[in-house]
């Protein structure tokens, strides 16, 4: 956090080009998170209904208790600490008050509403799993477009 | 401190919650809340067909483990920088604990499978000491920048 005591982030030369790298890898892990996603559990109905609940026709066992709850426990670390740190960049070279309380609202909202919903996908109803395809996406492109905004400013002109 | 970085601080809280609640839930339903299922979940039972944990296997429990909880106490500590002074050396105290006991919870079962294994006592405190301890730090963190919120 002690970018956040740095007056001017643009023009520090030391760092400008550590945050630039710690966004550039918050992009990374954004994209090839989605993408591990799609692959381990899916991004469309379907699929994401098989892996929870097995498909006898295919002889595909469901998830157990205990494979779905490390996943959470590991997925909420780290949503944790990635949207804690893009968060602190964000609210420091965001120009806008009120865009960076909505982005920042939005995003963390709707991670912990993801994480549950995945759960309780699992546990109570299979409505929940549409809910956690429509968080887990909002809050991926939330993040996104904040580390994006957050690259602009910290190099344009 | 701004607002935006209040929200932030606020949601670390819930989501660390959360990150404690699915630890205890995964310890419960893997390991076992008694002591006889740490012994059985760390020595196996042949007569169970339940096969004792190996040196190696409980490495790639401990390696993500020891970043993360180091990483996951250090963050929710330094907040405590932002509370008020009289709040400091609880936390300073509250964070020495909690390093300590995370290092008894992550290393305790070593000494398990090689013999010692009332160290299945050890395991069992020292993982409720921490969610225990760290709940009790995180409620310092979100009343300090709750606090705020407030004042502002």
């Amino acid at each position: 956090m002690r970018f956040t005591l740095v007056k001017d982030l643009r023009t520090d030369v030391l760092m400008r080009p550590i945050i630039g790298g710690l966004l550039l890898f918050t992009l990374l892990f954004l994209i090839f998170d989605v993408w591990h996603t799609s692959e381990k559990i899916g991004m469309i109905p379907t699929k994401v209904a098989t892996f929870l609940y097995g498909n006898e026709e295919e002889f595909v066992e469901p998830v157990t208790q205990t494979s779905l709850l490390e996943i959470i426990h590991m997925d909420t670390f780290f949503a944790m600490m990635t949207l804690l740190t893009l968060s602190a960049v964000y609210a420091r070279l965001s120009n806008s008050n009120s865009r960076k309380m909505v982005m920042i609202n939005l995003a963390m909202i709707s991670a912990i509403i993801a994480i549950i919903s995945l759960m309780s996908a699992f546990l109570v109803h299979h409505f929940f799993l549409y809910v956690w395809l429509g968080c887990f996406s909002i809050w991926h492109v939330v993040a996104f477009g904040m580390g994006i905004e957050s690259l602009w400013k910290l190099y344009r002109l | 401190m701004k607002n935006a970085y209040r929200a932030a601080i606020l949601y670390f809280t819930f989501f660390a919650v959360m990150l404690l609640v699915s630890g205890t839930w995964l310890f419960a339903t893997k390991i076992g809340l008694s002591p006889d299922a740490v012994t059985l979940y760390y020595l196996g039972n042949e007569a169970l067909f339940q096969m004792p944990k190996s040196s190696e296997g409980l490495l790639e429990i401990v390696l993500p483990h020891l970043g993360g909880m180091g990483l996951f106490i250090m963050v929710s500590a330094h907040f405590m920088l932002f509370a008020p002074k009289n709040r400091h050396q609880w936390a300073k105290i509250t964070a020495i604990i909690l390093f300590t006991t995370a290092l008894l919870d992550i290393f305790s079962p070593y000494a398990i499978i090689n013999g010692f294994a009332f160290f299945n006592w050890v395991k069992l405190i020292s993982f409720f000491l921490l969610q225990s301890l760290a709940l009790f730090l995180l409620g310092l963190v979100f009343l300090s920048a709750f606090e705020g919120v407030v004042k502002h």
